[in-house]
């Protein structure tokens, strides 16, 4: 499967974090492919092993988290408006009239709640989770047929082609998924320096949860967490961003190894993989931050993929760069050619 | 009816750029006269059994808000302006169409990358772009040139107790109402006026209904619906399941009384829900059409909407139906009157 068709597979599933066994499932399909022992774990981990057959060799785990970010039902009003929260740092800029799916009994449609332009004057105010109602018309009573509180909700859009780009909701970060599934698709004909401990993990967006449990049963010596970064709109510093198109982003933050940074910017440059680098002084804000400090710690770097409009419903991504980020970490992974 | 309904609210036609809605109902109506004037209007004109007293013209709108290219900037990224009253809240984050297919998605940088206060505040129409994937000018030139038009990507579904929802709703209910009556056999003849233009001015209607020059004009219209979740009493404005909406008053017409009544006793005679707004508020077609010539004496039916103008236009079906009977009586209750 090629990396466009995989990313729309995956992206067209939901996993609103602690409700991700509908990607988890789709995921731990594609990987069983490559992997064994292949399992979605009580908390919605997705876990593997790809083993190189070596005795004594280290063992690498590689993760992206399956998870995406999302609201769930608090409260059903009298009049049949739903109430919700937030799982994860949804942009609010962009929610009011938003299309919605609630995952109740079935799936219920629905539309976040705005006034018209014709009875509204202020235009710049964004509304906090609080403040928003969801539209599904129906009753209070009918609505308690199908829903529940704590069912999770999403933002309906879909996969999209933006001239070369893809347009679609969570790319954050079924993206790094992809990379995974295509690194471990490149190295079928290579031996490996590692075993691989791979894991697609819960929870991330409500605060890295999932990945503690899946690190401390992996017990892994090195970890490339692989997530998604800004890419660049006019509206953003070129120094905290990257071109699209521009490859992977190899992380270098005082909570990464220092040696791992050195060693993907190396092989990147010795296999003509475009990179950036990308700098988070103190801590990256992916699992890798959790991973490092999982049993007796653990060397972790990142690589990424930049992406535009994180945490909408239309992120945006450059195919090209799922491939340069699969390329380069086969390349950490991958030995001799046993083909 | 729902089919018919995604059909035709998936077809792109922001103000001024209208064609692909005209060619559509154009295609799918067969009257008497049809003819398309120097605007864009269609205006069509289906006889009846009898030729009534009273010069009746139904009128709904074609166009839809939408977005308008101002600037290609040199990294390939579209400056846009809205057509047409739209909340800059309802675009950020969407996906917008183009008439070539070429599709974009209306965004800024991300909300990590803000501060606390601007997180707070929403960016205007200035503020935003629309990407369509280009890297550069030249390349983004290839696709969309300045002055181009978008409308929303949106999906269309039915939803709850008999709801729909879907783009451009605003007025391409009124066009099917108007639809099934031209294609049914009418009692008295009949002018019907698909306009362009209203959401920027009921421009097209003030050319329509000087052209045909009717004495009695009907509008058919969606119309600001407020019955959502914090908002009571008459800040609802009308509501949805309560029926068609006959107004007395909003910002662009005072409604002539006497066919005010008559819509109230001809929906009670039919036996069809009818409500009226609890605010002086909207406004359409009929602000143009009653002060043509020398005065149209106008009433205006119409859909209770909610989320007017974004990609979320919602309305029950019931409300239609009650809309599309009640139109079809007052039509001719005002041949005779």
């Amino acid at each position: 499967m090629d990396i466009t068709s995989m990313l729309r597979l995956l992206t067209e599933k939901t996993g609103v974090s602690g409700d991700e066994f509908s990607a988890s499932r789709a995921a731990a399909q594609l990987l069983s492919e490559y992997a064994s022992e292949v399992e979605v774990d009580v908390f919605g981990n997705v876990t593997g092993f790809v083993r190189s057959g070596s005795k004594n060799v280290r063992t690498l785990m590689l993760d992206a988290h399956i998870d995406q970010i999302g609201m769930i039902v608090t409260y059903i009003d009298d009049s049949g408006f739903i109430k919700v929260g937030a799982c994860g740092g949804l942009d609010m800029r962009t929610m009011l009239a938003q299309s919605v799916t609630i995952h109740g009994k079935q799936e219920i449609s629905g539309v976040v709640c705005t006034l018209p332009p014709h009875v509204s004057s202020d235009h710049s105010k964004v509304p906090e989770i609080g403040e928003i109602s969801i539209d599904i018309g129906m009753t209070k009573e009918q609505a308690q047929q199908v829903i529940s509180l704590g069912d999770r909700v999403t933002v309906n859009s879909w996969f999209r082609r933006v001239g070369k780009l893809v347009s679609a909701p969570s790319i954050d970060d079924r993206s790094g998924v992809c990379v995974i599934l295509r690194a471990l698709e490149l190295l079928k004909e290579r031996t490996l320096k590692y075993d691989l401990a791979v894991c697609f993990s819960a929870q991330e967006e409500t605060g890295e949860r999932g990945v503690k449990q899946a690190a401390f049963r992996l017990a892994p010596d090195e970890c490339i967490a692989v997530d998604v970064s800004f890419g660049r709109t006019p509206d953003s510093e070129e120094h905290e961003t990257a071109l699209m198109g521009s490859g992977a982003m190899i992380g270098a933050s005082a909570v990464l190894d220092r040696e791992m940074t050195e060693r993907l910017k190396a092989l990147a440059e010795a296999n003509d993989i475009p990179y950036t680098i990308e700098v988070m002084p103190s801590s990256t804000g992916t699992n890798a931050d959790a991973v490092s400090i999982s049993r007796g710690g653990v060397k972790c770097c990142t690589v990424s993929i930049p992406i535009r409009y994180m945490h909408t419903a239309v992120e945006v991504i450059d195919p090209t760069d799922i491939e340069a980020a699969a390329r380069l970490i086969s390349e950490y992974v991958g030995g001799d050619s046993n083909a | 009816m729902l089919d018919r309904f995604k059909t035709i609210c998936s077809i792109d036609g922001t103000s001024g750029d209208e064609s692909a809605v005209r060619d559509y109902i154009r295609s799918n109506i067969t009257a008497d006269e049809v003819t398309v004037d120097n605007l864009g209007n269609l205006i069509v004109f289906k006889k009846g059994k009898k030729t009534p007293e009273n010069k009746i013209m139904l009128a709904a709108h074609m166009d839809e808000v939408g977005f308008m290219v101002t600037d290609v900037t040199e990294d390939g990224f579209l400056r846009f302006g809205a057509v047409g009253g739209v909340d800059p809240r309802v675009v950020i984050g969407r996906a917008v169409r183009f008439k070539n297919s070429t599709i974009g998605v209306v965004g800024t940088k991300a909300t990590h990358q803000l501060s606390a206060d601007e997180r707070k505040k929403a960016p205007d129409f200035t503020e935003m772009y629309i990407d369509i994937g280009a890297s550069t000018r030249a390349e983004a030139e290839k696709l969309v040139s300045r002055g181009d038009t978008a409308c929303f990507d949106s999906d269309f579904f039915s939803f709850g107790d008999g709801f729909i929802k879907g783009k451009a709703i605003d007025d391409r209910a009124g066009c099917l109402i108007m639809m099934d009556m031209i294609n049914s056999e009418l009692e008295y003849d009949m002018w019907f006026a698909f306009t362009v233009q209203e959401e920027v001015g009921t421009r097209g209607a003030k050319a329509a209904s000087f052209t045909v020059a009717p004495d009695i004009a009907l509008v058919l219209e969606t119309t600001t619906a407020c019955d959502i979740a914090g908002v009571g009493g008459d800040k609802r404005v009308c509501q949805l399941g309560k029926g068609c909406v006959v107004s007395y008053m909003d910002r662009s017409t005072v409604y002539d009384r006497e066919l005010y009544k008559l819509a109230f006793e001809t929906a009670e005679k039919l036996g069809v829900p009818v409500q009226t707004k609890t605010v002086v508020a909207g406004g359409n077609d009929s602000g143009a059409i009653h002060v043509s010539r020398s005065g149209v004496r106008t009433c205006a039916l119409s859909v209770p909407c909610r989320y007017l103008h974004s990609p979320s236009c919602v309305i029950k079906q019931s409300d239609y139906e009650a809309t599309k009977a009640l139109a079809a009586a007052m039509a001719n209750a005002c041949a005779v009157l």
